[in-house]
């Protein structure tokens, strides 16, 4: 498929990504596009399950295979195509022009070497300087992302950290290699609020200072409120809605953005005296299993305002014809929100 | 539309397992053959009833060169057909004997030390390096020059100097499982030591267990071997050890009659080891996937 | 107000360390110290903290799940630490736990019919016939269909586990359910309906909730009563309004700050404000005075010198030399 002129930096166009498991070979991803555009945050959002973290794995080139294949699409990275590029290729792009930070940073990092070893090994790996020249350049880096005494820290080894300063650790040795996109996996899920926060506020730091574009992954709505420009919800292996984060979050248009957001116990200041507050917005049911998809719109089993066509005919992602604007929405019944709305 | 209101069948963890290991070909070709194996050593005199102490014809009579003696004779002029047959009873008798012996001790002391913990655990862990550190063989021939040389004096030699590793890997499972939330749920809901160790750590310890006792009775066979060849096995009693430590002398003269006990003690224990590897593939939830 | 239906005073839990050297004494981690709370019949309390606060430790040690070393508890007028094993074991059919994990909490080799008889069992309630027929009542109670009931744990998803945990909290009709973080490990949409699920149940039966949790918005939608901690202590204890719009702790009021909230845009230019640096001290080598001194916009000499205690202020507890 020709790929039309953008502006992207990554564009995903129609991916597809297959697993083989113990039920056949399962559609994890069927057929994604996206656009990461130069320096903006883009959040991709969804429950477990749903796709989101293979999408970020995809974008590294790091889809474990086997039991993973990228059976279809294209990943265009300033212009060039990542599905076909060679592993030699991939290594250079990884961790040189896109790097990644995960979860849990205890695991990402190698117990048995020093923190500084570890940054240092990284920029040798990508750039043409001299052992001394790139140690100068960890304590640089590791101060750069708020670790006090940075050259002392250095030479700390991974289980003497705390979560918080590993996932700094981390994020220092992502941006050593000055990449123009960085994948965030869940990188705060592991972490308290508190530090959740610090961490936040530096990746915003750390993007105005180098103009990386962010990819965060979360399940979390307030992350995605404080963090990204844009966001695409995912719903078993597809997106389901996209749009500028205010657009998603003020006026959701999918039944199960809505339920997303209605759903999350929001903290507000209350009046003393409050009564209780009222139950929250359910999304009855659970996320049906991937191999399980039948012809219709995968969400139809869990949503109010289902009805047969719903169930027989998938919709397509699209801008619905609304008054007030849109956004790319695959509904069949987009922007309504009661049964009652329903045409009849 | 997605079909999720159909209750799916009930499928146990160990049925899982099973299922699974059904699908591993090494595993299931091991128990194919070890079944060959039990099968004519259970009711391989339907084919061939005979004294395996009697002498039948010329000694040391190759293979093939008489009829009806087809695997030759032994330095006594003994029919090893028949010594095959009936010796591979004791000796699988061992081997499971001791296998037992290993893993009833070794459970009980590894649950009580990896439960308990504190001076239980200190005092059980002593007395279990005590026991490791013994040099295993040399211990067993003590064991078994001191008492009569017969068949429970060997599985129980065998036993004694086996068990600590059983011990230690129960006493890291129950170590790792009693940090567990359904351990402590189990204790909410007022259950006491006795159940949590019998009813809730145990069958979730057994799968590794399952596997090292398997493994246990190889090795018990190659220990009974071994202690047969060095002339410390039952005399009254044909086994494969024994029929391989009687013949060691002729080995240059004729091969059969201590390669073939050889052989038979090579294939059982080969069979053992895949089935062991098999189960633990099966059990193993990291592998489960693929 | 009625009186407490779980009352704890001074309740402190240390734990044993190792020694930090071959000739060093061995080293004592004083987890919980001190803390005080009262849980009133039908209400839920909150303990909210981050990793390493004491929370689930100490409602753990108020149920003598975990050993306490000090402190008084009081469930219903008795004596909880004063009760031997067995009478312990048999009074845990007032008290029960929903856990965390609802991956971990359930007996993997059990069928979950199984496992919420289990209580019943241990407790001698009913026949086996009124047994079976509780158990299905549970089942239908907590949403699930009792025809689920033959099928093992690893066969349900992680809400419907902690349903099935739910249910096994429920049937020997305790009055207290200690719930330790029950809903942290799910899913945002599954986690609104065991939340509204829990809530239900509250109404319908009467139940008095010790709820732990690091998520405060989870904590303002179920909770009465509010206990943040700190290091093991108790820093502000106040019912839920005031604490929601009043927060009188500076930790209190950083948690608040630090928590996700859809209110806070990037898009509208959205910049956190009082944000707290660095990691709490070791609970190894605590300060001598306040213990979030070394990490408090407000601090002042007095507060690392001199440890605030928890103090009355009118609208709820506080233990801060300068309440906001």
């Amino acid at each position: 498929m020709p790929l039309e002129k953008t502006d992207a930096l990554m564009s995903l166009r129609d991916l597809k990504v297959e697993f083989d498991t113990r039920h056949g070979r399962v559609t994890a991803l069927s057929g994604i596009s996206l656009d990461v555009k130069p320096g903006e945050t883009l959040g991709i959002v969804g429950e477990s399950g749903c796709g989101k973290s293979i999408t970020a794995l995809a974008m590294m080139g790091l889809v474990p295979n086997p039991p993973g294949h990228v059976t279809g699409g294209s990943i265009h990275f300033q212009g060039e195509d990542i599905t076909r590029a060679r592993a030699r290729r991939m290594r250079k792009l990884r961790g040189g022009e896109i790097a990644m930070i995960f979860q849990e940073p205890m695991t990402s990092l190698n117990p048995v070497f020093t923190v500084g070893d570890q940054i240092t090994e990284a920029i040798l790996l990508h750039q043409d300087v001299s052992r001394t020249q790139a140690e100068k350049q960890v304590v640089e880096l590791l101060a750069t992302v708020g670790i006090p005494e940075p050259a002392k820290r250095a030479q700390s080894y991974p289980h003497q950290l705390s979560g918080g300063m590993r996932q700094r650790v981390m994020i220092a040795m992502a941006i050593s290699c000055r990449p123009k996109l960085l994948i965030a996996d869940e990188p705060t899920t592991a972490l308290d609020v508190t530090v959740q926060a610090q961490i936040f506020d530096l990746m915003r730091d750390i993007q105005r200072e180098f103009g990386v574009a962010i990819v965060l992954i979360t399940h979390d709505m307030g992350a995605i409120a404080e963090m990204t420009d844009r966001v695409a919800v995912m719903y078993a292996g597809r997106i389901i809605e996209q749009g500028t984060s205010d657009q998603i979050l003020d006026n959701p248009l999918h039944p199960y953005t809505r339920g997303l957001i209605g759903c999350i116990p929001v903290l507000g200041r209350e009046a003393a005296g409050a009564e209780a507050l009222p139950p929250l917005a359910e999304i009855p049911g659970i996320v049906p299993p991937l191999h399980l998809l039948g012809e219709g719109c995968a969400f139809a089993e869990r949503c109010q305002l289902a009805d047969d066509h719903c169930r027989a005919q998938r919709p397509a992602l699209e801008i619905p014809a609304l008054q007030n604007g849109g956004h790319p929405v695959a509904c069949h019944h987009a922007g309504i929100t009661t049964r009652a709305e329903l045409p009849a | 539309m997605a079909k999720t209101d159909t209750i799916p069948e009930a499928v146990s963890p160990l049925r899982e397992a099973w299922g699974q290991f059904l699908k591993n070909r090494p595993a299931v070709f091991g128990l194919a053959l070890l079944s060959v194996i039990v099968g004519l050593v259970l009711y391989g005199h339907f084919l061939h009833d005979a004294d395996p102490y009697d002498i039948v014809w010329m000694p040391l009579t190759p293979p093939g060169d008489e009829a009806g003696i087809w695997f030759g004779t032994d330095f006594l002029g003994r029919d090893m057909m028949t010594g095959l047959l009936k010796g591979g009873g004791p000796t699988l008798l061992v081997g499971l004997s001791a296998a037992l012996i290993t893993v009833v001790i070794g459970i009980l002391m590894g649950a009580l030390a990896g439960y308990f913990g504190g001076w239980v655990d200190d005092l059980l862990m002593r007395l279990t390096e005590f026991f490791q550190v013994l040099p295993a063989l040399l211990f067993a021939m003590v064991l078994v020059t001191l008492f009569s040389p017969s068949l429970w004096t060997v599985a129980f030699a065998i036993g004694i100097v086996s068990w600590p590793q059983t011990a230690r890997l129960t006493r890291a499972e129950f170590l790792r499982i009693r940090e567990l939330e359904y351990v402590t749920a189990a204790r909410s809901i007022g259950a006491g030591n006795g159940r949590i160790i019998a009813r809730v750590i145990l069958p979730n310890a057994l799968p590794p267990l399952i596997v090292s006792a398997t493994l246990t009775i190889g090795v018990a066979i190659l220990f009974e071997a071994g202690l047969s060849f060095l002339g410390l096995g039952d005399p009254n009693t044909m086994s494969w050890g024994l029929m391989i430590g009687q013949n060691r002398n002729y080995i240059l003269d004729a091969w059969w009659p201590v390669t073939l006990p050889g052989l038979a003690i090579f294939l059982t224990v080969f069979a053992v080891s895949l089935v062991g590897d098999g189960l633990n593939d099966a059990f193993n939830p990291k592998l489960r996937s693929r | 107000m009625s009186d407490p239906l779980l009352s704890v005073r001074g309740l402190t839990v240390d734990f044993q360390m190792g020694r930090g050297g071959l000739f060093s004494p061995p080293q004592v981690l004083r987890a919980v110290r001190g803390v005080d709370f009262d849980l009133t019949p039908g209400r839920t309390l909150g303990l909210v903290g981050e990793s390493g606060s004491g929370k689930t430790t100490t409602a753990m040690a108020a149920i003598r799940l975990t050993e306490s070393s000090g402190g008084q508890v009081h469930f219903d007028g008795t004596d909880l630490m004063t009760l031997s094993q067995t009478q312990m074991r048999r009074y845990r059919k007032h008290l029960q736990v929903i856990f965390q994990d609802p991956y971990s909490s359930l007996n993997p080799r059990e069928r979950v019919g199984a496992i919420v008889r289990e209580p019943l069992d241990l407790m001698d309630v009913g026949d086996p016939a009124a047994r079976a027929d509780r158990v299905r009542d549970l089942f239908a109670l907590v949403g699930l269909r009792p025809d689920q009931m033959a099928l093992f744990p690893h066969q349900f998803s992680g809400g419907q586990r902690q349903r099935i945990s739910i249910a096994r909290a429920l049937a020997t009709n305790p009055q207290l359910i200690v719930c330790d973080e029950p809903v942290s490990a799910l899913d945002v949409a599954i986690q609104a309906q065991i939340l509204n699920l829990l809530r239900r149940l509250q109404g319908e039966f009467g139940l008095s909730y010790l709820f732990i949790s690091h998520d405060l918005g989870v904590v303002q939608f179920i909770c009465d009563d509010i206990a943040v901690m700190y290091l093991g202590e108790i820093v502000e204890y106040t019912d839920r309004p005031t604490l929601f719009s009043k927060p009188r702790h500076p930790y209190t009021a950083v948690l608040l700050e630090a928590a996700p909230s859809l209110a806070r845009r990037k898009s509208r230019g959205y910049k956190r404000q009082g944000i707290v640096t660095g990691d709490p001290p070791s609970p190894l080598n605590l300060p001598p005075g306040c213990a979030f001194a070394s990490r408090c916009p407000q601090a002042q000499e007095r507060c690392r010198a001199e440890k605030p205690l928890l103090q009355d202020t009118g609208a709820g507890k506080v233990a801060c030399h300068f309440p906001l």
